[in-house]
């Protein structure tokens, strides 16, 4: 909908090919800075832009179904779709930041089971109200068949409505997003320690375990920033709603994963300038 | 990581129960103020000629509202606990001075959408709004309280590396996006229009069209809380309850094992678990409900 | 939303806006260097002020953008206002005296870029995205640049990470309770972003009215202020605390007071324990 014209979000998934040339020499050039400035956080940034992929790339799973679903009139969870990813993903970078130490790689694996926990719980609960509370079967708009269980939808949906609930593949797709978004974020903050631990004591002439709180917190605070910046960027991607991973809708993610290669390419550059530009004024 | 397993289990049990709480009363306060997704319906009606008694907070939605109460109460906590205050009551005063600013929010959010609604002549009710807002004031207490209590367990006794601020930011926008997920269908579908038929969505051709006469005279959101707090309050308890609950858990109990990957394979079983549970679910509901017309009558 | 957004026209223009809140809240949080050089740290509301300026600007931005319709509402303008702004403000603590310069600069370009991303990799197509986006990452890093200026009294990076703590005599550098390292920086964030979208989105509707739309966000604004200024508690005097408690619990008051009229003066009704008033025809 425009009140005041202009065209709205193209229609199908076309991607523009100049513009994403022109992103993805922009990304380039900012991981070219860094490689220049700091050497040592040339691979921080490029898990940064992982993980920030990993995020735009999990959001297109998550069945959001906007107003509608909170009347049954959708299928999908009755959320925003940028902060219900937000939440898993923060989710999971609770998990994630706490087993820190125990290396990169188990920390991202952990952080990618707290999110897909907390999908796996809140979509269950979801179809155990719809079902016990509210006596209503799941059935998908899209698709004539669940992709993953070949149950039929098309006479389980009620009338004048486009569906309800989660079906099976829309669960699985929450799961899943879940499952990259909290990997994606805590694979930023990770990255984004790793150099705050390296650069920081140089700068305040201090332990490493001395600066850890302000390490900690700006890797935090960076993490949930970027994670926004992907999960809104994200869902301007999908305009707005989306029932899964077998929504028309979802083959539009490449343009989603240049999207969130330029962007968190920009923005990690930006977080190691901190540590790097040390002006003394 | 927590030396003492019995403690750690103590305090996530305790975190739990906590979180439980929250939950429950997190969902019943937006439906009590009607946020998120539900409240544009309450926003449609007046505009389908619908006129209504029922609170329209509009303050953005569930995951990014409670994400500032919690995470401004631990904030101030922390700011408390800084200046050497006693941890209990730095945690009331957090709490406290968070829910004044929600009651602000609230408050603006019903003026300023119910005056913008002048057009279609939907009036303020300055009665709803001195009835409403101490009761939301009251649950939105409970569940900043309890969700940055759940916090500073967190940091001070399980030794999370996050500051508590962080921390309530974290589980304050992850307290949102479950109760709101789980409560928003029930209060929306299955008591803002409860006058539709059981058992079945609501048709598009009905939109706007919410219960504002009911059992005792005129409906508000007093009502409205009445009713979710039955099924879709506890419900979201248990969901947000859940998440923290089990996350804690896997990780105090498994974290040692095989450094760290011991709680990645528990998480892994079980989300593989409430795979299965969800999978019963919904064949559970076609089977015993059955389809709403027969399979070859229905086009695709 | 299955409401609409409707836009109304009149009032003051986005540019006019635009200059009044740039040069306002740039103006606001450099009044807070007098804090070093008068060796205080009474100044310190004043990146308060500066902060409420920017959000004016921000909220009238969020209308312009929102009206176009990007399908998913108000608030995520918000989040992506200040997920890009904290990152750029950040940064910009690093330059010392030139920090709010640097910090509108870099939310500019870094706006422009994500907005460029979201209207053409993105393919959205809305006229005026990359401008806005530009406004809005700006905005988020002035807000955060004026009201961690207003808790510390200072918007150096190395004042915001570390306190100097006296400990049995000694004095020694304490990172774990500074702004930065305390996280409180999570708390400021959500109060600028929820207050910078909350404007246009409790207004919404066919009879939105510009003149209320800003007073609610400069309510909301001192409003958080008056937050900013319990958590100044921590770094600042007692007397520099009382002064930005009271100039924010004066401005909060005067502009809660006005804005309740203004509601007053647009609504249908204002009744007092009535019934439903049905519409013609139903």
């Amino acid at each position: 909908m425009s009140a005041l014209g202009g065209s709205g979000p193209a229609p199908g998934g076309a991607m523009d090919p100049v513009s994403s040339v022109i992103g993805l020499v922009l990304a380039v050039v900012f991981i070219g800075v860094v490689f220049v400035l700091a050497p040592a956080a040339l691979m921080p940034l490029l898990g940064i832009i992982l993980g920030g992929v990993l995020i735009g790339f999990g959001v297109h799973f998550v069945p959001v179904g906007g107003a509608p679903a909170a009347m049954g009139q959708a299928p999908g969870i009755a959320t925003g779709v940028a902060m219900l990813a937000a939440g898993a993903g923060l989710a999971g970078l609770f998990g994630g930041a706490w087993a820190a130490e125990l290396g990169v790689v188990v920390a991202t694996v952990t952080g990618a089971i707290g999110g897909g926990l907390m999908m796996a719980i809140t979509c269950l609960m979801v179809n155990v109200i719809y079902v016990f509370g509210m006596g209503i079967p799941a059935a998908s708009g899209k698709v004539t068949k669940d992709p993953l269980t070949g149950d039929t939808q098309a006479e389980y949906k009620s009338q004048g409505t486009e569906g309800h609930g989660l079906p099976f593949i829309s669960f699985v797709g929450g799961v899943v997003g879940g499952l990259f978004g909290g990997g994606g974020g805590t694979l930023i903050y990770l990255m984004l320690l790793q150099v705050y631990e390296q650069y920081l004591p140089a700068i305040f002439n201090a332990k490493v375990e001395e600066i850890m709180p302000v390490a900690v917190s700006l890797a935090g605070i960076f993490a949930i920033g970027l994670f926004l910046v992907n999960a809104v960027l994200a869902a301007y991607n999908i305009t707005g709603t989306i029932e899964g991973p077998h929504d028309p809708k979802f083959k539009r993610f490449p343009r989603a994963i240049v999207a969130s290669l330029v962007a968190s390419a920009l923005c990690g550059l930006v977080a190691i300038l901190i540590v790097v530009v040390n002006l003394n004024i | 990581m927590v030396e003492n397993i019995v403690f750690g289990i103590g305090i996530t049990a305790l975190a739990g129960a906590l979180a439980a709480v929250a939950g429950a009363a997190e969902d019943t306060e937006s439906d009590i103020g009607s946020q998120g997704d539900p409240n544009s319906q309450v926003q449609l009606a007046p505009q389908m000629g619908f006129i209504h008694r029922i609170f329209n907070k509009a303050v953005a939605g569930e995951p990014p509202a409670y994400g500032l109460w919690c995470a401004l109460g631990a904030g101030l906590a922390w700011v408390f606990l800084v200046k050497d205050i006693n941890p209990v009551l730095a945690l009331i005063l957090g709490a406290t001075i968070a829910t004044f600013v929600q009651g602000a929010y609230a408050t603006s959010g019903y003026l300023g959408r119910t005056a913008s609604l002048a057009k279609f002549g939907q009036p303020v009710y300055i009665d709803i709004l001195k009835s409403m807002l101490s009761v939301t004031m009251a649950h939105a207490f409970v569940a900043i309280f309890t969700t940055v209590a759940m916090c500073y367990l967190m940091n001070a006794t399980l030794g999370h590396p996050f500051p508590l601020p962080l921390l309530g930011l974290v589980w304050g926008i992850a307290l949102g996006a479950a109760g709101s997920a789980t409560g928003n269908p029930f209060y929306g579908k299955e008591r803002q229009y409860q006058n539709q038929k059981f058992g079945a969505g609501v048709p598009i051709s009905a939109s706007g069209n919410i219960v504002r006469y009911a059992e005792a005279g005129q409906r508000n959101s007093l009502d409205n809380g009445w009713f979710s707090a039955k099924l879709g309050g506890p419900a979201s308890g248990v969901c947000f309850g859940l998440i923290v609950f089990l996350e804690l858990w896997r990780t105090i109990l498994f974290e040692h094992i095989a450094a760290g990957w011991g709680a990645i394979i528990v998480g892994l079983a079980i989300i593989l678990v409430f795979v299965v549970i969800d999978r019963w679910v919904e064949v559970y509901a076609r089977k015993n409900y059955g389809p709403y017309t027969a399979p070859e009558e229905a086009s695709s | 939303m299955t409401a609409q957004i409707t836009v109304t026209e009149g009032g003051i223009s986005h540019n006019t806006l635009m200059i009044y809140g740039l040069v306002g809240s740039i103006v606001g949080i450099y009044l807070t260097y007098l804090n070093t050089v008068t060796g205080t740290q009474l100044f310190s509301f004043f990146g308060g002020l500066g902060a409420i300026a920017a959000l004016i600007w921000g909220s009238s931005t969020i209308k312009r953008l929102c009206s176009y319709g990007i399908g998913t509402g108000v608030p995520s303008a918000g989040m992506l206002a200040f997920g890009s702004g904290v990152v750029a403000m950040l940064l910009a603590t690093k330059f010392g005296i030139a920090s709010p310069i640097v910090a509108l600069v870099l939310g500019l370009v870094l706006g422009a870029i994500l907005g460029f991303i979201a209207n053409n990799i993105l393919a959205m197509k809305i006229p005026v995205m990359i401008q806005s986006i530009a406004e809005l990452a700006a905005v988020g890093a002035l807000v955060m640049i004026g009201f961690t200026a207003m808790a510390t009294g200072s918007f150096t990076f190395s004042l915001l990470s570390v306190i100097p703590v006296t400990v049995l005599g000694a004095t020694a550098n304490s990172f774990g309770t500074s702004l930065i390292g305390g996280g409180l920086l999570a708390a400021i964030f959500m109060l600028g972003s929820i207050a910078l979208q909350h404007g246009f989105n409790a207004c919404l509707g066919p009879s939105e009215k510009q003149d209320r739309t800003l007073m609610l966000t400069a309510e909301v604004g001192f409003l958080s202020m008056l937050m900013v200024a319990i958590f100044s508690f921590a770094f600042i005097g007692i007397g520099a605390l009382i002064v930005s408690v009271l100039v924010s619990v004066i401005g909060w008051y005067y502009t809660y007071a006005q804005y309740i009229a203004l509601s007053r003066r647009d609504a249908a009704a204002w009744l007092d324990s009535k019934p439903i008033v049905e519409a013609e025809g139903h």
